[in-house]
């Protein structure tokens, strides 16, 4: 009797154990990768912040009603995402980055791996930004560039962080300058932040991160330049 | 064995002769309950007007969310874990609210009311159906003022089966006709609501104050919204309200104000000479309160009960073992509670030159003078609550002859070498949970009843939606924006003069100061976030900042002096710091004003406009 019921459990463990499959579907493959470009420069943007969004419609399900993948642009401009293959629609959110609304559409099409640049329209950009450090300030000279002049400028912003990932809400010490104390857009602009007003623990490190922004009003995004390592020691 | 079976075939047999009935298959149903019943009955309306009150959205409240009450600028958290003062943004749907079930619900009422209710009187069908448009305008107002103009539908939207969905998709309607038809809705039913002066359903009273809010709201919306350098709006106005409407807005809300005050039916709460517990009993008494219009009640007996003061109790009081002092009060709340004098409420630490620390005899003595609601608000050093004195002490700090020696203990309650208390028994502390981190605790909307603190009873406090006081200052405001100081100067010196400022404590009246005394008189009630989004001013106070002291929650510790033979042997001193396990600057951001729509919103109607930033 005993052995019957072990016998009869091998078997029901056996069936079990066959209906474990791990999953029907293949996992996506496909990479789509790009960058968020004005005449070929990327534009820096705040880390986790930014995003842009892909939709699949099909015939039967108009754009309207498909929810959109999400696709965060990391901090240098570009993005990436795992997909299946197949034609997308990559739109631009609005109000999200530092640059003006576009309702146009890209279609993008992800075979295996694709790129695509996706042109923006900001309003203000960063030229030749350069950050060092000083006596006992880091400094930031740099140009600004307008480039949609419907909106105006609102300040500019150093951030200094012990990381890489150095934006707005990533950052130990920071300084600014509102448009009002700007001489125009030709003069170079200067920033700098004093290394005591940093927190002991980062202003102790060998080396810190810096970037530049510049805020446009009504606008939440900074466009940012890309981040310098500064050697304080 | 056997003759069991025949006992048992001889009852079946039986059976189907005893169950013969004339109207076997017409029998009332004893657990459906018709429409015709319902609607017919006064009671069974009420019991669901009852569930209608209770599904009414709230933001934040002792009941729902109170945790975040701490994600903002009046406290932080010292429970377990870390969120809310980690919060690196606010996210876009934060405050997103689409309950077309309720308003569903309240359409469908008002029909059948209509249809089905044929016993009741014409004066109970008036006073039910103007209860149940004053809820369906309260459920309108939480809704624009969190995601902007929202589709207004007022009767129920019925599928016909034809599988066009067309009919029943409607778009937004603009913000500033939301705002029209809450309007125009309270003023269709204040007179005909009845219910006398109840302060759990809604009376004449309750909406003028809903409408004295809502006219506010949208007025300063359509004044300060035009004033950023870029305006928050849509295209099609379904966010964004023109700035010529400003005055007519707050026109609306100072007649509907003015109506309350001139009505004499409320007053401010000064039963107690003593202001500071004044103030806290005109929040927390229940029985023979003037001030209250239209609170959310609870009830021990009935079982429906808030656990608040279980998580939020100071430490060295609490009556549980566990949870107590999640959020906890910031300085930079305390500090905006002015002088009696009229001066800025900085509390002063330091000598003026900064040289030295200012000794005090007591730790309550550095908030002598202080503004009363202070003390109603705010459990700080050397208060008691419900009788027992709240042990707050950091540590001590030792002089070494050339300066101090901070010294601090890694737990609560415990002495110093020299035989006297280190770290009080409330903290507070840097690093241990639940036990407060700023160097304050809640006393509003605590309940001070024993027992109401374990888990086990629980409290029966109300939580109140409307009262007076926030009438005077909503009627100061309107004056104020009205260009009519002085009329505004009388309504917010009333509300400075129970808080002990003595009469006519103001005599000129600025924003900033009208801002500053809703913060105060405000606080814990839900004001904060809806008035800083209205003054659009949200995003450049919580702008994310390191160096923004506003964005960044302060705590105050006092520590006793260790310097034997000295005249400051024994003196409390005290350290401002940012609160040690606070992360992330609050940072409020242009897409936080309104709310993302829902996707499965826009996926099933493709007339919804989205939001700006969406």
């Amino acid at each position: 009797m005993k052995l019957k019921i072990y016998s009869y459990l091998t078997v029901l463990l056996a069936v079990f154990m066959a209906g474990c499959e791990y999953d029907n579907y293949e996992p996506p493959k496909s990479t789509l990768t790009g960058q968020i470009v004005h005449n070929g420069e990327p534009i820096g943007v705040r880390s986790n912040a930014v995003r842009l969004e892909l939709r699949q419609p099909g015939p039967e399900y108009p754009l309207w009603k498909t929810t959109p993948i999400n696709i965060n642009i990391a901090q240098d401009g570009t993005f990436s995402a795992v997909l299946f293959d197949g034609n997308y629609k990559l739109t631009r959110v609005r109000g999200n980055g530092p640059w003006a609304d576009q309702n146009d559409t890209i279609n993008v099409e992800v075979r295996g791996s694709s790129m695509v640049e996706v042109p923006v329209d900001p309003f203000f950009i960063i030229k030749n930004a350069a950050i060092k450090k000083g006596t006992s300030t880091i400094d930031a000279t740099f140009n600004l560039q307008q480039v949609n002049t419907t909106r105006q400028l609102e300040r500019v912003n150093l951030y200094v962080s012990s990381t890489n990932i150095v934006d707005a809400t990533n950052q130990r010490a920071s300084a600014q300058k509102v448009a009002a104390d700007i001489n125009g857009l030709n003069a170079p602009v200067t920033l700098s932040v004093n290394i005591s007003s940093l927190p002991a623990a980062v202003a102790g490190k060998q080396y810190v991160f810096a970037r530049v922004g510049v805020k446009t009003v009504g606008i939440q995004e900074l466009a940012y330049s890309a981040p310098i390592k500064i050697q304080l020691k | 064995m056997k003759s069991i079976y025949k006992y048992l075939f001889l009852g079946a047999s039986l059976l189907p002769l005893a169950a013969c009935e004339d109207d076997f298959l017409e029998r009332q149903s004893p657990t459906l309950i018709k429409e015709e019943q319902v609607w017919n009955d006064p009671k069974m309306i009420t019991s669901l007007l009852a569930n209608y009150y209770d599904r009414l959205p709230t933001s934040l409240s002792t009941l729902s969310n109170w945790a975040d009450f701490a994600a903002y600028d009046e406290a932080m958290w010292s429970g377990n874990n870390d969120d809310r003062n980690n919060l690196v943004t606010y996210g876009t749907n934060r405050w997103e609210l689409w309950d077309y079930g309720l308003i569903r619900d309240i359409n469908l009422a008002l029909e059948n009311l209509d249809k089905f209710g044929t016993t009741l009187t014409a004066a109970q069908k008036t006073q039910f159906q103007s209860e149940l448009r004053f809820l369906r305008a309260y459920t309108y107002f939480e809704h624009v003022k969190r995601m902007g103009g929202v589709p207004i539908i007022t009767n129920q939207l019925i599928y016909d089966f034809s599988g066009n969905v067309t009919p029943l998709q409607q778009p937004r309607n603009k913000e500033a006709e939301v705002y029209d038809f809450i309007a125009t809705e309270l003023d269709a039913v204040k007179d005909n609501i009845g219910n006398g002066v109840s302060q759990t359903r809604a009376n004449k009273f309750t909406v003028l104050a809903l409408k004295s809010r809502a006219m506010l709201y949208a007025g300063s919306i359509a004044k300060y919204n035009n004033l950023m350098g870029a305006p928050i709006a849509t295209p099609g106005g379904e966010v964004g309200i023109p700035a010529d409407k400003a005055n007519d807005y707050y026109t609306k809300s100072l007649e509907a104000s003015k109506e309350i005050i001139n009505s004499g039916t409320y007053s401010l709460y000064q039963r107690n000479p003593d202001l500071g517990e004044n103030f806290f009993d005109a929040i927390t008494k229940k029985s023979n309160n003037p001030e209250a219009i239209f609170a959310q009640d609870f009830s021990v007996t009935k079982d429906k009960r808030i656990s608040f003061t279980y998580d939020n109790i100071a430490r060295n009081v609490r009556e549980d073992n566990l949870s107590s002092s999640n959020i906890t009060p910031t300085l930079n709340l305390v500090e905006d509670f002015e002088y009696l004098d009229g001066t800025q409420g900085i509390l002063k630490n330091r000598t003026a030159d900064n040289s030295d620390y200012i000794y005090y005899d007591r730790p309550q003595d550095i908030f002598a003078n202080k503004d009363a609601r202070l003390y109603g608000t705010v459990v700080y050093p050397g208060t008691a609550f419900r009788g027992l004195p709240v042990e707050i002490q950091a540590g001590v700090k030792v002089w070494t002859g050339s300066g101090y020696n901070t010294v601090e203990s890694g737990q609560l309650g415990t002495n110093y070498t020299d035989g006297k208390l280190l770290t009080g028994s409330s903290g507070p502390h840097r690093s241990i949970t639940e036990v407060s981190n700023s160097g304050f605790y809640m006393r509003k909307y605590i309940d001070p009843t024993p027992m109401s603190s374990t888990r086990g009873i629980r409290s029966e406090l109300w939580w109140i939606r409307f009262r007076y006081a926030e009438i005077l200052l909503n009627a100061a405001e309107a004056a104020l924006e009205l260009n009519m100081p002085a009329e505004a100067l009388g309504y917010v010196n009333k509300v400075r003069e129970r808080a002990g400022f003595g009469a006519n404590s103001l005599t000129t009246l600025t924003v900033e100061r009208l801002r500053n005394e809703r913060r105060v008189e405000l606080a814990f009630e839900d004001h904060r976030v809806w008035d800083l989004k209205r003054w659009r001013i949200a995003h450049e106070i919580w702008n994310g900042s390191a160096t923004n002291e506003d964005a960044i929650p302060m705590a105050l510790y006092p520590y006793r002096v260790v310097r034997p033979g000295h005249p400051t042997h024994d003196k409390i001193v005290y350290d401002k710091l940012v609160a040690p396990r606070f992360r992330a600057p609050r940072n409020f951001q242009l897409n936080n004003y309104y709310s993302a729509i829902p996707q499965n919103v826009l996926n099933s109607n493709p007339k919804i406009t989205r939001n700006p930033f969406q």
